[in-house]
Parts: C-alpha cells; structure tokens; sequence
C-alpha cells in the first residue's frame, strides 16, 4: 500500500455507503424527473426531456407553494430563533430548578412531528379545541376561530406548531453557544463600563455568531424539507394555503402517481436550498 | 405446419396450460400472502384464518395487515410493491382502485372461478352490477359493502316538527331550522373524503359524470348550491373546509351537528354516544328525483404474478362465503355482502341497516377512470377548499372537473 491508495481505501467504505444511500437516490430522482413515471402505467417509461419541469413551472399551484414555502421557512424559522434565544439567555442565569427547566425545554424537540400536527390540530379544533374554548372563556376573542379552516389564519396555524416544535433546537444550541463565551470577556466589558445591552451586542453576539449561522442554515434546511407537520395539520390547505414545495412534489408523487412531476418538484427544491446554502457559506467565507 | 395451425395448436396449449394453472390445484403446500386492512387495529383475522387452514390444511395463509393512512398509503403501497415484483397474492382492494389495477395489467380474471362457485348466488346482482371492469370481466370478489347514507338527529327533527328530507328542498328547510347559537344543520366534510358529499348534492342535484354534463346549467345550479350551504345559508360549522372524518362524527357526537353523511361503519360509536336520537335515512333527491350514495366496498382481488391462484381462490372466496363473511364483517364494522348473512345480522342497530340496505338503489361508485384517485386525493379537496371560501368561482371549478374526466 502507497501512500495515495491508502486514504481512498480508508475512505471507501464511507464513499460506498454515501453513494448507496445518497447519490443513487439523488441520481434516481435526476433520471425520473427527465421520465415520464406515471405508477399507474409501469410499462412505459420514455424519456420526456425537461417537460415534467416546464409543466411543474407553468402550473400556478407551483408558485403558490413555492410562496408558501418561503413564509413556512422564513416566518417559523426566525419566530424559532428569537424564541430560542431568549430561552437560552434564560437558561444560562442561575435560578431554582435550573436543570428541571434545562430537560424539559426539549421536550417538543423530542416528540415525532406527527404527534405533535395531532396535539395542535386538536387545540385548534373550531368546536372542541382548547384555544377557542380558553379564548372565548378569558373575552380574548369574541366567538371561536375555524384556525385551520381559514386561509388567513391556517399557515400561522401550523408555524405555531412548528415554532413550538423548533424552537427547543436553538434554546440548547445556543445555551452551548453562550457557555462556551469565557466569563473574562464578560468582566473586561464590565470594567469598561459597558451596559447589559452593550455586553449582549458586544461579547455575546460576536461570540455566537458563527453557532448562529450554523444553527440558522440547518434548521432552515430541515424546516424547508419537511412536510410531516402540515400533512397531518392541514393537508396544505384549505385550498393551497399551507401548500409548501416538498408536500405538492410529494403530493404529485405519491397520492397522483406522477412521479416524474414529482422528482422534477423535489430537484427544483433541492436545487433552491443548494443555492441558499452555497450563497450563505459564500458570505460567512468572506466573513 | 401451416402457420394458422401452429398458431391454434399454440394457443390450445396455452389455453389447457392457463386452465391447468387455474383449477388444477395440487395437494402440495401452498402459502397464500394476502394483504388485509381493518379499522380497527386491535381487529384481528386470525380466527378465520385458523379454521380456513383447518378446513385446507395444504394451504397456508400469510396475512399482512397493511397501515390505510386515509386510503392512499394503503393503495401506493400495493401498487409499488406490485410493480417491483413483491406484492402479495391477493389483497383486500376497493373498486376506486380497479382501473388503476386493470391499466397496470397486474389482476387476474376471476370469471372462470366464478361460474361454477356456489357462494355467487349469494351476493345481490346490485353489487354484482357494480362489480364488472370495463373490459366486461370481474376481477373483484365482493366481501363487505357500505353505502352512504344521511345521520339526523330524530329529537330535534321531532322537537322542530321537522319531516325526515326526502328531497334536497326539504334538507335545507330542516337544516336552516336546526342551525342556532353554536349549532349547525349540516356537518359539511371538506377534506377528500368529503366528495362523497359533493356528489350526494351534486351529482345528486342535476350534474352527471359524463361529457358536457359536469358543465350544464343544471350541473353549474347543482353546485352553487351545494357551496351556498356553506356561504350563503351557512347551516354548516366554519371549519368544514378542512373537517375530515373525525370532526364531523365528533361534531355530531357533541350536539353541535343535527345532520351529517356517512356509513354504517361509524353507526355503533354514535349509538354509544347519542342513543336512540340518532338515526340514518337515504340520502335527499335531487329536483330530477335523482339520488346519489357512495357505494363504497371492500373486495379482493388476486394478482397476475400470484404463484398459485387456486389457492389464493380458495381462500378470498372462503371469506365471501357465509357464515365467514359474516364473521369477517363483524371484525371489520362494515355490512356483510351475502343475501344470508344480512338476515340476521345483528352487529350494528337495525335503523341503520335498513339506512345502508335501501341506500342500495341509488348506490353509485365514481368514474372508474384512471382520473379518479387524483381528483379524490388532490383536485377535489383543493379546489372545492377553495369554492367554499370563496376563492375560486363554483362555475370555474365545475368546468375544471369536466376538463379533468374529459379532456
């Protein structure tokens, strides 16, 4: 063994199982979405060019998805961080019961999506869901709110659920983060006669950034990929209100058959959250 | 030898063989995968399957009970593995399912066997009817059926003098005079299960599935006013968009719907609940008289690449047959499709029976065009979500249904 073949076949059965479960699926859902791969017709398969993309991009429902995606994304992941972050500056104070607050704070992260799309959708429930119930019972509204009925109110609906569900992620990422800032720092800005606003604008953030960045692409990527949540929530409606990019490819693909349209859906997501991501560690580079 | 000769004496071997591979069933072991799906999860056909085993014991039956996930978890499952060669050798299918199965090539016949079964006699023509392909053969063997029909709370209707609606005119009178402070007339289904809704109102009330019918004045009035019950008259609960199955028998369960549509199935939970002020008729006619309920069944079907047929044969009609089927439906909650067995069918209160039994004349199943699973999963939910709140003109939408069945 050389020098040059021995880190490739170190790196070979890693490379093997990355190109199993990862490039293979990758290349299938390539091959298909140039296809037309319709379930309910196996023995044909032909080869239709770039139709199913130019069909997924002059169907209207695809704009409206690719909308609701980025109010999903957007909207839910920032609610996330800010509620994160605040509980991670609360976390990391001394009081009572510390560490009880420091378990249980993750308890929404640990649940299964479906799980939670079914708590929330029964809070939410016009008739028999506490919301309603509470809100009418304290005057807050005036009679009860169909949530998940009404195009105005569903999408906030389920980025309520999601927030609920994504904002344990950022409250112990960051509690990591603002752990591992030295105390010294702290001491130095207050022998400088710094503020507690200027302290946070000054040590903590700086310190956090790049757990931050990390943190914020990640969960955008999970929170752009998933569906499980809505699917259980609202389906994507009512109409195509909560419709995101990755339920309508999975919609097409799996309840229509139309897996051709449905690999070509989920590469343009694929493709957009590539972009995003080149773009994001493009600017912490220059960073 | 003459081509035309080779071709016969070809086709004569073919023929004997596929005969011989249909009814010569050898007495060697044979393992019969059967795919099955019970509402209720704690339900389980091992019973049967012990004394169908005892009865065959050549036979082994290898049964698989597959998640429904609504239905289309159910029917996506089926059809991958089939396509990827490892479905089972037979499976409990429904008629929605049936061109999709026919289109793919992956059903086999099952006329030879029936003609000479004796449990055939023992099923209605009505479903028989429903039951032929559009090539003319039968590929399904019935095993349990509902049809849809209208719940009503008999003590308000008693309460408000209201008559049982025979006609859609009636159901809107009754429904305005039942919706009050926190109640409704009507609990409307707007998820994808709801289209049987729609068709109950509007195929019901004037349109038909066929060309130029989705779209005629009648068809276009039909369902203005099936969307004006949400809009306009409001007799349903604001959350019908997206109420699905659940909402709309809790609803009735909790007394906030006097009227709903459905199947025997949920008869016994809202029994439970309501007692005898619950009750189910058929559902109202439309102004030609004209009467729309879902026929909605469970049959099985076995596959082209099922290795040993007879057996699979054996087995799906064993559990067509009475008192099995019987036995079988008791485990499922839904009606049992032999003409014996529904004698003296006590499962589920007989009110509702009768509900699900005259229902039968109108029954109707949707188009059994390949259109269909995706007009029930997708286009349906989305765009009639959208006629109710207002966001898509019911005409539009009705002209995009027609566009969709005949392009």
């Amino acid at each position: 063994m050389n020098k040059r073949t021995t880190p490739w076949l170190l790196l070979a059965p890693a490379l093997l199982i990355a190109g199993l479960y990862v490039l293979f699926p990758v290349a299938q859902a390539l091959s298909m979405s140039l296809h037309y791969v319709n379930l309910f017709h196996p023995r044909t398969r032909p080869f239709v060019g770039l139709t199913n993309y130019l069909n997924a991009l002059s169907d209207p429902v695809f704009w409206r998805s690719l909308f609701n995606s980025f109010i999903w994304v957007f909207g839910s992941v920032s609610m996330q961080f800010l509620l994160g972050f605040g509980a991670a500056l609360l976390l990391n104070r001394s009081f009572a019961w510390r560490g009880v607050a420091r378990a249980l704070v993750i308890v929404p992260w640990a649940l299964p999506s479906v799980i939670i799309g079914l708590i929330w959708t029964w809070m939410l429930d016009f008739n028999l869901g506490i919301v309603n119930a509470l809100g009418t019972r304290l005057g807050l509204i005036s009679s009860p709110i169909a949530w998940l009925s009404r195009p105005d109110t569903a999408m906030v609906a389920v980025m309520l659920a999601v927030v609920w569900q994504g904002f344990p992620f950022f409250a112990v990422t960051l509690l990591a983060g603002l752990q591992g800032i030295p105390a010294e720092l702290y001491e130095a800005a207050s022998l400088d006669g710094a503020s507690t606003a200027g302290k946070f604008w000054h040590v903590t953030l700086p310190g956090l950034a790049s757990v931050i960045a990390t943190a914020l692409l990640l969960r955008m990527i999970w929170v752009a990929n998933s569906l499980d949540l809505i699917l259980v929530m609202t389906g994507g409606g009512p109409g195509t209100a909560t419709l995101t990019l990755p339920l309508h490819a999975m919609l097409t693909a799996w309840s229509g058959g139309n897996y051709g349209k449905g690999s070509a859906l989920a590469v343009i997501l694929t493709l957009i959250l590539l972009g995003g991501m080149i773009f994001s560690l493009l600017g912490k580079r220059k960073q | 030898m003459k081509r035309r000769t080779l071709l016969k004496a070809a086709g004569a071997a073919a023929a004997i063989g596929l005969t011989q591979r249909l009814y010569a069933f050898p007495n060697k072991p044979a393992t019969v995968r059967w795919w099955y799906h019970f509402d209720d999860p704690k339900a389980s056909p091992d019973g049967l399957i012990a004394e169908f085993e005892k009865a065959n014991p050549t036979i082994r039956i290898h049964a698989q009970s597959i998640p429904w996930g609504g239905g289309s978890d159910y029917d996506t499952r089926l059809y991958t593995a089939l396509i990827a060669n490892h479905g089972p050798d037979t499976a409990m299918v429904k008629l929605r399912n049936l061109p999709q199965l026919v289109e793919m090539e992956v059903l086999l016949p099952i006329d030879q066997y029936l003609d000479g079964w004796p449990g055939k006699s023992d099923i209605s023509d009505a479903i028989w009817k429903l039951h032929v392909a559009a090539d003319g053969k039968h590929y399904y063997l019935p095993l349990q059926y509902i049809t849809t029909y209208l719940y009503l709370r008999q003590d308000w209707f008693q309460k408000e003098g209201l008559q049982t609606p025979k006609t859609l005119s009636d159901f809107l009178t009754a429904a305005r005079a039942l919706t009050g402070t926190d109640r409704w007339g009507f609990g409307l289904r707007g998820d994808s299960g709801g289209v049987d809704f729609w068709c109950t109102f509007v195929i019901g009330g004037g349109a038909e599935f066929l060309k130029g019918e989705l779209s005629t004045p009648a068809a276009l009035a039909a369902n203005q006013w099936y969307i004006d019950l949400y809009r306009k008259n409001k007799v349903c609960p604001p959350s019908s968009p997206t109420d699905g199955f659940l909402q709309t028998i809790n609803n009735m369960k909790a007394g906030r719907t006097a009227m709903t549509i459905h199947h025997i199935g949920s008869a016994n939970q809202l029994t439970q609940e309501l007692g005898d002020s619950i009750t189910a008729v058929p559902v109202p006619c439309g102004p030609a008289g004209k009467a729309w309920s879902t026929y909605g069944d469970g049959s099985n079907a076995i596959f082209a690449n099922c290795v040993n047929p007879e057996a699979a044969w054996r087995w799906i009609s064993y559990l067509s047959s009475a008192p099995a089927n019987v036995a079988f439906n008791k485990l499922a909650g839904q009606m049992t499709v032999t003409t014996s067995g529904a004698k003296d069918w006590n499962l589920h209160p007989k009110r509702f029976v009768d509900a699900t039994t005259q229902s039968l004349a109108s029954a109707r199943t949707l188009p059994l065009v390949e259109q269909t699973a995706d007009f029930v999963r997708t286009v349906w939910p989305q765009t009639n979500q959208e006629e109710l709140l207002g966001q898509a003109a019911p005409d539009d939408a009705m002209r995009k249904f027609e566009q969709i069945f005949f392009p």
